[in-house]
């Protein structure tokens, strides 16, 4: 058996110890070890996106991400998204105005792909959000508040810049 | 265009008593604040202290039996508590599905040795880290004596099943009218196994308290429900189960019953002494749960030279597993929806090796109408008819099944709004007609249909010294926004904002609630937190009248609750604050249910909430209830590649009034993104060996992406229907699903010229 | 997953020595053996992490080709000017596969070790019978449920589908793969089944891809790659193809083509038959359709995978029409 294994998470740029094998994977640790269940696991094979997560601000995938392979790095999760006087991010705030969602399960991930899709300059149009948007499967089918949401996030991001 | 913006007349909530009040606004969801920072909590991240890991074991072959499982590598294994299965089990006692499906025998097992279809449930290994579990249960040594599977409906050998009575039913002389009428179809539509799918996997934290007492975390449809079947199964009082299921990542059916999985996890607690969590994992979600059975039907349609139906008869088949039974409803909606004077209807379940199926969004309305509405788009080819047209010509005057009235139906302005919205009147009606550079273009249309269900619901309204108004009960909020019209119905009765409102829902504790299903709980659960906020209002001002340290005593007859405050129209008003202080109270609390009688013994009560009784206590409507949609859709096939996208819709609906409309037109895209999925994506493959799911997963079960749906238009034309519920609503959640996979045929036969009745419809179809 | 140990490389040649001892296996992005350890198809005993190599994730582009390191990630290298201007087909296949999130994880050289999708070789539990996994263990897919089975490129003990989308780009624009000790023709890089299924690349044990070169060229420059599923995104391929085309000064004779197909076998196929067909002929769209039908030379379908054959020939025409400036 391989021996536990002591480590570091920074998340949320908080400091974060704690020991465990190899194996576990960044989505485990962050719901099972260490309580920040806001990323959600819905297939657990790469499938859904229910997990994503930013690492060293890129968006990934948790569940085959193994939490070893993150230390040293930033990981950025849904907790961490709001400021520290709890103000929503302006994508939270764009998906509670478009009701871009309705049970909420892919919705962080869904939110964490989407500050990254903006970030990385691809929600230039509709077409261009849904595409850079399709790793992120909603079974309630919030698609439209989904892109609207994301449209009206990068135009106030994009007018607080200008 | 959106429910929200689109005209007042449409979509409005004219002539309701409350029209002006928060009821019927496009209130922002109420939980979504919890939603996007990940702070709502769902069933498996509840904290529950020193909770162990278990992982299920599914057998690997579709009939047969266990002849042994070696569990000694596993238990031998680090971490691992427990390694249970039919050997070493707890027994429970059975205890019957909503279908009346009970195991035999006197004592239950979710643990399987007899095998009836492939993934079946065998065995569970307990350990104290996921990692630890899972690593554990793939050393489970199983050995099988294989038998041959009949895995799928398909083959020969399943034949062809038993009839389903109460799907027989025939009036007119079908089969006389047919031979006779001048122009007749006929034709057989496929629809193949459909997983629910919700992105939170099936799972729950079983924590035993006592002996017999225990709390269970589980996202659940129907908390009542599953409350009664944790207590059968253990042989506890109702009240000794506490079920906490505040958040349901997504259900649409396959969270309302109570799964072999979920004994598992109850049997590991209780053996172990521990709380225990179990996460079903996606691939086996598609064997722990049944989705929609796949279907067979064959539609002949005789109709007269000016497109009137003459004759219609339907033959259907749905599967079902070798254990129990589970009608798909494939006649529902050809038996409703048009004027068909002559009709045959039946329906056999064919019995295979396979999880028994169940429940998915519009069970037997969404099959039913993809047969029955793709067979009149093909007569209407054969009359030389505009599809719309047809259907106008056979608009039923009333219900053809029951032969009551409709409560409401307008459907043919549906027609009218979402037609003109779509330009439908622009289309050429022949087939390859409509095409940009490689792409054809096809348009194509179809319509929808849900019941109205009724059942009695409870809820508990609490008037607080600060102003503020709590309101409770055990229903459910599962995206659907039960949270947020609750809260505006309250707020609506009691003259407070919204914002003052707090709804507690999913927890057994609290006042009684039906399933959250057949699209019912939204009509259910405002008529009763409605009746219950009209109790405390009067109880609220009795104390006003009547109290004697009443500040407003014997100020006039009656007095007015509005904005926190009480008092008579004329005269002075006090806050409900200063009101309860005066006379001594820091709260005021009424709890009312719509039981039809109040008289009932605790057992009856329970019995009405949390089993299907409750639906049968009701009394029988003169009319005939139902929601009604009209879709037009546009696809786009790429004459090389046969490849189907979807590039316009525009939806009419008549779902009676809207308590909120920015939430319906949530649940109406939401259902017709997933029946864009279900015409040309979704399909359930199993190998026909031995009955293997081989597409348990999100990667070949396709489901639809953000890249596959269109802006979608939802137009309301629905108006408030009295008759059909107390509050005017119709059906919402389910409706909209009904008739996109029919739509989306007809238009690629538009498109293509090519008539594919079997779903999905695939590129290779069209090559 | 079973329990392994975890060792992170900090040097090309230890990170080599590691990985002679049977069962280590390096990790990089992790999408593909992560994904595979969960389903209990790879069974490490220990995983070396390669990701923090020092000078593997350049990307290199001048009047020779473009060199991209190893470590690179698909993202990255979909989006890079050069990339994008040069070798269009390359930018093409890497956004056009999986999702933002995986592209974001997942590095070049795990992309060209990204194993097939067969369902029977993903499920060991129910399969245990897999020339892939076991070898001479049997095949469950042949005969059977194989709509996404390969049609080229087989053999009577494996038809299982290489799934991946760059490679197709990096074969039709005859690519170099380059590693620890060797540089490999991307043509010789993957093996078709035969009799051994479980050897898919010529990778010796402890070699290690530290790059890939593409070399510049005029087709290079003028490519796509065009990729056909039921779903519009976020799904593998039911037929792709990469193309590269150059012209001679009329503007109308086939001076210069390279057609690659995926989805349809078991390694990146590169259609030579169809680039002898058209070279010297002039574009038009009959002479592609007709030419694109020697990309299937010699295929064979079972069961329900038949349509790859029309499809595969149509994608590749129309790629070539794309590439050609034929509407």
């Amino acid at each position: 058996m391989a021996s536990l294994r002591s480590m570091e998470l920074e998340i949320n740029g908080a400091q974060y110890a704690l020991t465990i094998e190899p194996r576990v994977t960044l989505l485990d640790a962050l719901r099972e070890n260490l309580g920040l269940t806001g990323t959600k696991k819905g297939c657990d094979q790469g499938q859904c996106g229910a997990c994503t997560v930013h690492v060293d601000g890129e968006r990934v995938l948790a569940c085959l991400t193994l939490a070893v392979q993150a230390e040293g790095r930033s990981i950025r999760t849904i907790e961490g998204l709001a400021s520290k006087d709890d103000t929503l991010d302006a994508v939270q705030q764009a998906f509670i105005e478009e009701d871009a969602f309705q049970c909420g399960y892919c919705t962080p991930g869904q939110i964490m792909s989407a500050v990254a899709c903006i970030r990385e300059g691809h929600a230039g149009s509709d077409a261009e959000i849904r595409e850079f948007m399709a790793g992120n499967l909603c079974r309630c089918g919030a698609y439209n508040g989904i892109v609207a949401a994301v449209r009206k996030a990068a135009q106030r991001i994009q007018g607080a810049a200008a | 265009m959106s429910l929200t913006d689109s005209p007042a007349k449409y979509g409005s909530v004219a002539g309701s008593e409350t029209a002006s009040g928060p009821l019927g606004r496009a209130a922002l969801r109420g939980d979504g604040s919890l939603k996007v920072r990940g702070a709502a909590t769902y069933a498996l991240e509840q904290p529950v202290e020193g909770v162990l890991h278990c992982v299920l074991v599914q057998s690997t072959i579709g009939a047969g039996r266990v002849a042994a499982i070696d569990r000694s590598a596993a238990e031998a294994a680090p971490g691992v508590r427990l390694v249970l299965d039919a050997g070493n089990s707890l027994t429970l006692a059975p205890m019957p599905d909503f279908f009346g499906n009970t195991p035999p025998g006197d004592s239950y097992v979710p643990f399987a040795r007899e095998i009836s279809f492939n993934g079946e449930l065998i065995a569970a290994v307990v350990a104290d880290t996921l990692e630890q579990a899972r690593a554990a249960a793939a050393l489970l040594e199983v050995t099988y004596e294989e038998a041959r599977s009949v895995p799928t409906f398909s083959d020969p050998r399943a034949g062809e099943g038993r009839a389903v009575d109460a799907m027989t039913k025939e009036w007119g002389e079908p089969d006389a009218a047919f031979a006779e009428a001048p122009v007749r179809i006929e034709a057989t539509y496929e629809t193949p196994r459909e997983y629910n799918l919700p992105i939170e996997p099936h799972g729950l934290i079983v924590h035993f308290e006592a002996d017999d007492r225990l709390t269970i975390y589980e996202p659940t449809q129907w908390v009542d429900g599953t409350a009664r079947n944790y207590a059968g199964w253990f042989g506890l009082s109702f009240d000794a189960v506490r079920i906490v299921s505040p958040f349901i990542g997504g259900g649409f059916g396959s969270k309302a019953q109570g799964l072999p999985h979920s004994a598992a996890a109850a049997i590991a607690a209780k053996m172990l002494g521990r709380p225990v969590k179990l996460a079903v994992t996606r691939p086996q979600t598609f064997t722990a749960y049944g989705g929609r059975p796949a279907t067979r039907q064959t539609l002949r349609l005789g109709a007269a030279a000016d497109g009137r139906l003459l004759a219609l008869d339907h033959d259907a088949a749905s599967e079902t597993s070798v254990t129990g039974t589970f009608t798909e409803t494939l006649g529902i909606v050809t038996k409703m929806m048009y004027a068909v004077p002559n009709l045959s209807s039946r329906q056999n379940v064919v019995p295979v090796n396979t999880v028994l199926p169940g429940p998915f969004r519009a069970p037997g309305k969404n099959p039913s109408a993809f047969a029955f509405e793709c067979a009149v788009d093909e007569l209407a080819v054969e009359l030389g008819m505009d599809p719309v047209d047809l259907r106008r010509v056979n608009e039923p005057d009333h219900d053809f099944e029951t032969g009551k009235p409709w409560s409401s139906r307008r459907l043919l302005k549906c027609y009218d709004v979402a037609g003109e919205a779509f330009g439908w009147a622009g289309r050429n009606p022949a087939p390859r007609s409509m095409r940009e550079g490689r792409q054809l273009i096809g348009w194509g249309m179809a319509v929808g249909t849900h019941p109205v269900y009724a059942a009695p619901g409870e809820a508990t309204v609490r008037l607080l010294a600060n102003g503020s108004v709590e309101v409770s009960s055990s229903a459910i909020d599962m995206g659907t926004g039960t949270y947020t019209i609750l809260a505006q119905t309250a707020a609506d009765v009691l003259g407070v904002p919204v914002e003052k409102v707090t709804v507690r829902l999913g927890d057994s504790r609290l006042g009684r609630a039906p399933v959250a299903g057949g699209s019912q709980l939204a009509n259910l659960m405002t008529a009763a937190v409605h009746k219950t906020a009209l109790a405390a209002r009067d109880e609220l001002v009795t104390l006003g009248l009547t109290d004697p340290n009443s500040p407003l005593r014997d100020q006039a007859n009656t007095l007015t609750v509005a904005d926190g405050r009480i008092g008579a129209s004329r005269g002075g008003a006090i806050s409900v604050g200063e009101l309860l202080a005066a006379t001594g109270r820091d709260h005021l609390e009424v709890t009312r249910d719509t039981l039809p009688e109040a008289d009932r013994t605790p057992e009856e009560r329970q019995r009405m909430f949390s089993t299907l009784a409750g639906r049968g206590a009701l009394p029988d409507l003169p009319v005939s209830r139902h929601s009604f949609c009209a879709h037009f859709i546009e696809v786009r096939v790429d004459e090389d590649f046969g490849t189907i996208r979807v590039s316009r819709v525009v939806t009419a609906f008549d779902a009676g009034r809207l308590y909120n409309p920015k939430l319906a037109e949530s649940q109406f895209k939401g259902g017709i993104v997933m029946g864009i999925g279900m015409a040309l994506l979704e399909e359930g493959v199993t190998d026909p060996r031995n009955g293997r799911i081989l597409s348990s997963n999100l990667a070949d079960y396709r489901i639809a992406t953000n890249a596959d749906v269109p802006e979608i238009t939802t137009i309301s034309v629905g108006e408030p229907d009295y008759d059909a519920t107390p509050l005017g609503g119709k059906a919402v959640g389910e409706l909209s699903i009904v008739g996109v996979a029919p739509a989306i045929a007809n238009a690629v036969y538009h498109a293509t010229g090519r008539r594919v009745r079997s779903l999905p419809i695939k590129l290779d179809d069209l090559l | 997953m079973n329990d392994f140990d975890y060792l992170r490389a900090t040097a090309l040649d230890e990170a080599s020595t590691l990985a002679k001892t049977p069962g280590t296996m390096f990790l990089a992005g992790g999408t593909t053996l992560i994904d595979l350890a969960k389903c209990g198809v790879e069974r490490p005993g220990t995983l070396v992490d390669i990701t923090r190599l020092p000078d593997l994730s350049a990307v290199t582009v001048d009047e020779a080709g473009a060199t991209i390191g190893a470590l690179a990630t698909m993202s990255r290298v979909a989006v890079d000017a050069a990339v994008t201007e040069r070798y269009p087909a390359v930018s093409e296949a890497l956004l056009l596969a999986a999702s933002a999130q995986l592209r974001n994880m997942a590095t070049i050289g795990g992309n060209l070790m990204q194993r097939t999708r067969c369902a029977y070789f993903r499920d060991p539990a129910g399969y245990p019978a897999c020339n892939k996994r076991m070898p001479g263990s049997g095949c469950s897919a042949l005969e059977n449920v194989t709509r996404d089975h390969a049609i080229l490129g087989t053999s009577d003990q494996c038809i299982a589908l290489y799934p991946g989308d760059l490679s197709v780009a990096l074969t039709a624009l005859g690519a170099t793969v380059r590693t620890t000790s060797r540089e490999i023709p991307i043509a010789r890089f993957f093996v078709e089944p035969g009799d051994r299924p479980d050897r898919e690349t010529v990778l010796e044990r402890g070699e290690i891809v530290t790059a890939v070169h593409v070399p510049a060229s005029a087709a290079a420059a003028n490519s796509t790659y065009l990729k056909v599923r039921d779903r519009q995104s976020y799904e593998f391929a039911a037929a792709s193809a990469a193309v590269g085309l150059e012209l001679e000064e009329d503007g109308r004779t086939i001076r210069d083509i390279r057609v690659a197909l995926g989805g349809v076998a078991t390694v990146p196929w590169r259609a030579e038959a169809v680039e002898a067909a058209l070279r010297g002929r002039r574009l038009g769209e009959t002479t592609i359709r007709e030419a694109s039908r020697a990309a299937v030379e010699g295929a064979r379908s079972w069961y329900a995978n038949g349509y790859k054959i029309e499809l595969a020939c149509r994608v590749v025409a129309r790629a070539i029409m794309e590439v050609g400036g034929i509407k």
